[in-house]
Protein backbone atom coordinates (compact mmCIF):
# COMPACT_ATOMS: atom_id res chain seq x y z
CA UNK A 1 0.00 0.00 0.00
CA UNK A 2 1.33 3.61 -0.91
CA UNK A 3 0.26 6.79 0.75
CA UNK A 4 0.76 10.04 0.57
CA UNK A 5 0.62 10.78 4.68
CA UNK A 6 4.30 12.81 5.15
CA UNK A 7 2.91 15.16 2.29
CA UNK A 8 -0.27 16.08 4.03
CA UNK A 9 1.68 15.99 6.96
CA UNK A 10 3.99 18.22 6.02
CA UNK A 11 1.53 20.30 4.37
CA UNK A 12 -0.31 20.80 7.87
CA UNK A 13 3.14 21.69 9.15
CA UNK A 14 2.84 19.02 12.10
CA UNK A 15 5.59 16.71 13.16
CA UNK A 16 5.33 12.90 13.18
CA UNK A 17 4.99 13.03 16.60
CA UNK A 18 1.93 15.42 16.50
CA UNK A 19 0.28 13.38 14.04
CA UNK A 20 0.51 10.30 16.23
CA UNK A 21 -0.82 11.98 19.31
CA UNK A 22 -3.54 13.10 17.35
CA UNK A 23 -4.50 9.78 15.77
CA UNK A 24 -3.57 7.68 18.87
CA UNK A 25 -0.13 5.68 17.96
CA UNK A 26 3.21 6.26 18.00
CA UNK A 27 5.42 8.39 16.67
CA UNK A 28 6.88 5.28 15.44
CA UNK A 29 4.33 3.76 13.66
CA UNK A 30 3.19 6.97 11.92
CA UNK A 31 6.81 6.93 10.71
CA UNK A 32 6.48 3.62 9.64
CA UNK A 33 3.19 3.80 7.42
CA UNK A 34 5.26 7.25 5.86
CA UNK A 35 7.91 4.97 5.14
CA UNK A 36 5.12 1.83 3.54
CA UNK A 37 6.60 -0.30 5.84
CA UNK A 38 3.36 -0.57 7.79
CA UNK A 39 0.34 -0.68 6.44
CA UNK A 40 -2.56 0.72 9.02
CA UNK A 41 -5.59 -0.75 10.56
CA UNK A 42 -8.96 0.10 8.71
CA UNK A 43 -9.67 1.63 12.30
CA UNK A 44 -6.72 3.57 12.36
CA UNK A 45 -6.98 4.58 8.29
CA UNK A 46 -10.47 6.18 9.52
CA UNK A 47 -8.87 7.89 12.14
CA UNK A 48 -6.09 9.54 9.97
CA UNK A 49 -8.68 10.42 6.90
CA UNK A 50 -11.03 12.39 9.91
CA UNK A 51 -8.01 13.89 10.67
CA UNK A 52 -6.71 15.07 7.46
CA UNK A 53 -10.93 15.65 6.40
CA UNK A 54 -10.96 13.62 3.37
CA UNK A 55 -11.30 9.41 2.49
CA UNK A 56 -9.29 6.49 2.98
CA UNK A 57 -8.52 6.41 -0.67
CA UNK A 58 -7.51 9.94 -0.58
CA UNK A 59 -4.61 8.87 1.15
CA UNK A 60 -3.97 5.43 0.67
CA UNK A 61 -3.25 3.51 -2.80
CA UNK A 62 -2.92 -0.04 -3.72
CA UNK A 63 1.17 -0.88 -4.59
CA UNK A 64 -0.03 -1.61 -8.65
CA UNK A 65 4.17 -2.35 -9.61
CA UNK B 1 3.06 8.78 22.83
CA UNK B 2 6.17 7.15 22.31
CA UNK B 3 7.89 10.90 22.02
CA UNK B 4 5.70 12.86 23.81
CA UNK B 5 5.72 13.41 27.45
CA UNK B 6 2.20 13.44 29.16
CA UNK B 7 1.12 14.09 32.89
CA UNK B 8 1.87 10.85 33.52
CA UNK B 9 5.53 11.80 32.90
CA UNK B 10 6.33 7.90 30.79
CA UNK B 11 7.68 8.14 27.80
CA UNK B 12 7.61 4.55 24.85
CA UNK B 13 11.71 4.74 25.47
CA UNK B 14 11.49 5.12 29.47
CA UNK B 15 8.57 2.19 29.40
CA UNK B 16 11.01 0.28 27.30
CA UNK B 17 13.70 0.43 29.41
CA UNK B 18 12.45 0.25 32.39
CA UNK B 19 10.22 -2.87 31.75
CA UNK B 20 13.36 -4.85 30.03
CA UNK B 21 16.23 -2.89 32.34
CA UNK B 22 14.05 -4.82 35.72
CA UNK B 23 13.63 -8.10 34.61
CA UNK B 24 17.54 -8.10 33.24
CA UNK B 25 18.73 -6.80 36.51
CA UNK B 26 16.14 -10.01 37.95
CA UNK B 27 18.20 -12.13 35.38
CA UNK B 28 21.21 -11.23 36.60
CA UNK B 29 20.20 -11.11 39.76
CA UNK B 30 19.99 -14.76 39.66
CA UNK B 31 22.83 -15.17 38.33
CA UNK B 32 25.04 -13.85 40.79
CA UNK B 33 23.25 -15.88 43.38
CA UNK B 34 24.09 -18.72 41.86
CA UNK B 35 27.41 -17.71 41.26
CA UNK B 36 27.98 -16.95 45.06
CA UNK B 37 26.13 -19.71 46.04
CA UNK B 38 23.11 -17.50 47.33
CA UNK B 39 20.04 -19.29 46.13
CA UNK B 40 17.48 -16.95 47.87
CA UNK B 41 19.08 -14.03 47.29
CA UNK B 42 19.37 -14.51 43.69
CA UNK B 43 16.00 -16.32 43.30
CA UNK B 44 14.33 -12.69 45.23
CA UNK B 45 15.98 -10.63 43.52
CA UNK B 46 14.70 -12.68 39.84
CA UNK B 47 11.53 -12.64 41.62
CA UNK B 48 11.29 -9.20 42.24
CA UNK B 49 12.84 -7.96 38.82
CA UNK B 50 10.41 -10.15 36.74
CA UNK B 51 6.92 -9.68 38.47
CA UNK B 52 7.71 -5.28 38.66
CA UNK B 53 8.57 -5.83 35.12
CA UNK B 54 5.68 -7.49 34.05
CA UNK B 55 3.86 -5.34 36.30
CA UNK B 56 5.08 -2.18 34.63
CA UNK B 57 5.03 -4.03 31.22
CA UNK B 58 1.18 -4.71 31.73
CA UNK B 59 0.22 -2.05 33.54
CA UNK B 60 1.57 1.25 32.31
CA UNK B 61 -0.24 1.28 29.00
CA UNK B 62 -3.29 1.47 31.31
CA UNK B 63 -2.43 4.02 33.71
CA UNK B 64 -0.33 6.26 31.38
CA UNK B 65 -2.01 9.31 29.24
CA UNK B 66 1.05 8.38 26.73
CA UNK B 67 0.59 5.76 23.75
CA UNK B 68 3.13 3.36 25.11
CA UNK B 69 2.19 0.64 22.72
CA UNK B 70 -0.27 0.77 19.62
CA UNK B 71 -1.64 -1.68 16.68
CA UNK B 72 1.53 -1.73 15.28
CA UNK B 73 3.27 -3.26 18.61
CA UNK B 74 0.65 -5.53 19.02
CA UNK B 75 0.82 -7.28 15.07
CA UNK B 76 4.67 -7.57 15.82
CA UNK B 77 3.52 -9.55 18.93
CA UNK B 78 1.27 -11.58 17.01
CA UNK B 79 3.56 -12.32 14.27
CA UNK B 80 6.21 -12.95 16.68
CA UNK B 81 3.95 -15.55 18.46
CA UNK B 82 2.62 -17.18 15.46
CA UNK B 83 6.17 -18.12 14.12
CA UNK B 84 7.70 -19.36 17.58
CA UNK B 85 4.63 -21.41 17.48
CA UNK B 86 5.29 -22.28 14.25
CA UNK B 87 9.33 -23.36 15.15
CA UNK B 88 7.27 -25.27 18.02
CA UNK B 89 6.01 -27.11 15.76
CA UNK B 90 7.61 -28.08 13.36
CA UNK B 91 10.76 -29.02 15.23
CA UNK B 92 8.66 -30.80 17.56
CA UNK B 93 6.13 -32.70 14.78
CA UNK B 94 9.91 -33.29 13.04
CA UNK B 95 11.70 -34.70 15.62
CA UNK B 96 9.71 -36.08 18.36
CA UNK B 97 7.86 -38.84 16.52
CA UNK B 98 11.44 -39.99 15.37
CA UNK B 99 13.33 -39.45 18.75
CA UNK B 100 10.58 -41.76 20.58
CA UNK B 101 10.43 -44.80 17.63
CA UNK B 102 14.28 -45.05 17.67
CA UNK B 103 14.23 -45.05 21.58
CA UNK B 104 11.23 -47.66 21.61
CA UNK B 105 14.40 -49.05 19.12
CA UNK B 106 17.17 -49.48 21.68
CA UNK B 107 19.08 -47.33 19.12
CA UNK B 108 18.67 -43.87 21.52
CA UNK B 109 18.06 -43.03 24.68
CA UNK B 110 15.65 -40.62 26.06
CA UNK B 111 17.23 -38.48 29.12
CA UNK B 112 15.38 -36.81 31.37
CA UNK B 113 16.31 -33.23 30.13
CA UNK B 114 15.35 -34.01 26.58
CA UNK B 115 11.80 -35.83 28.20
CA UNK B 116 11.38 -32.50 30.00
CA UNK B 117 11.87 -30.34 27.08
CA UNK B 118 9.71 -32.57 25.17
CA UNK B 119 6.69 -32.51 28.18
CA UNK B 120 7.24 -28.53 27.55
CA UNK B 121 6.92 -28.35 24.62
CA UNK B 122 3.40 -30.04 24.97
CA UNK B 123 2.07 -28.19 27.59
CA UNK B 124 2.85 -25.29 25.48
CA UNK B 125 0.79 -26.05 22.80
CA UNK B 126 -1.47 -27.38 24.96
CA UNK B 127 -1.67 -23.79 26.05
CA UNK B 128 -1.79 -22.41 22.95
CA UNK B 129 -4.73 -24.70 22.22
CA UNK B 130 -6.53 -23.09 25.43
CA UNK B 131 -6.19 -19.66 24.42
CA UNK B 132 -6.50 -19.96 20.87
CA UNK B 133 -10.44 -21.49 22.23
CA UNK B 134 -10.59 -18.61 23.99
CA UNK B 135 -9.80 -15.81 21.67
CA UNK B 136 -12.17 -17.81 18.94
CA UNK B 137 -15.04 -17.74 21.58
CA UNK B 138 -14.23 -14.06 22.16
CA UNK B 139 -13.94 -13.22 18.65
CA UNK B 140 -17.02 -15.00 17.08
CA UNK B 141 -19.19 -14.24 20.23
Amino acid sequence: MRNDLAERRADEGSSQGELAEAVGVTRQTINAIERDRYDPSLELAFELAAHFGCHIEDIFHPALD
Amino acid sequence: MSTTNSGSGITRERYRRLVYGLVGLGIVGLAVGLVLDQPLAGTSAYLVGVWVGAAIAFGAPKWSDATLQDERDYERHDRASGLAMGVVMVLGIGLIPPLYLLDAGGHVVITETVGGLIAGASALYLLYGVCLGIVQRRTHA
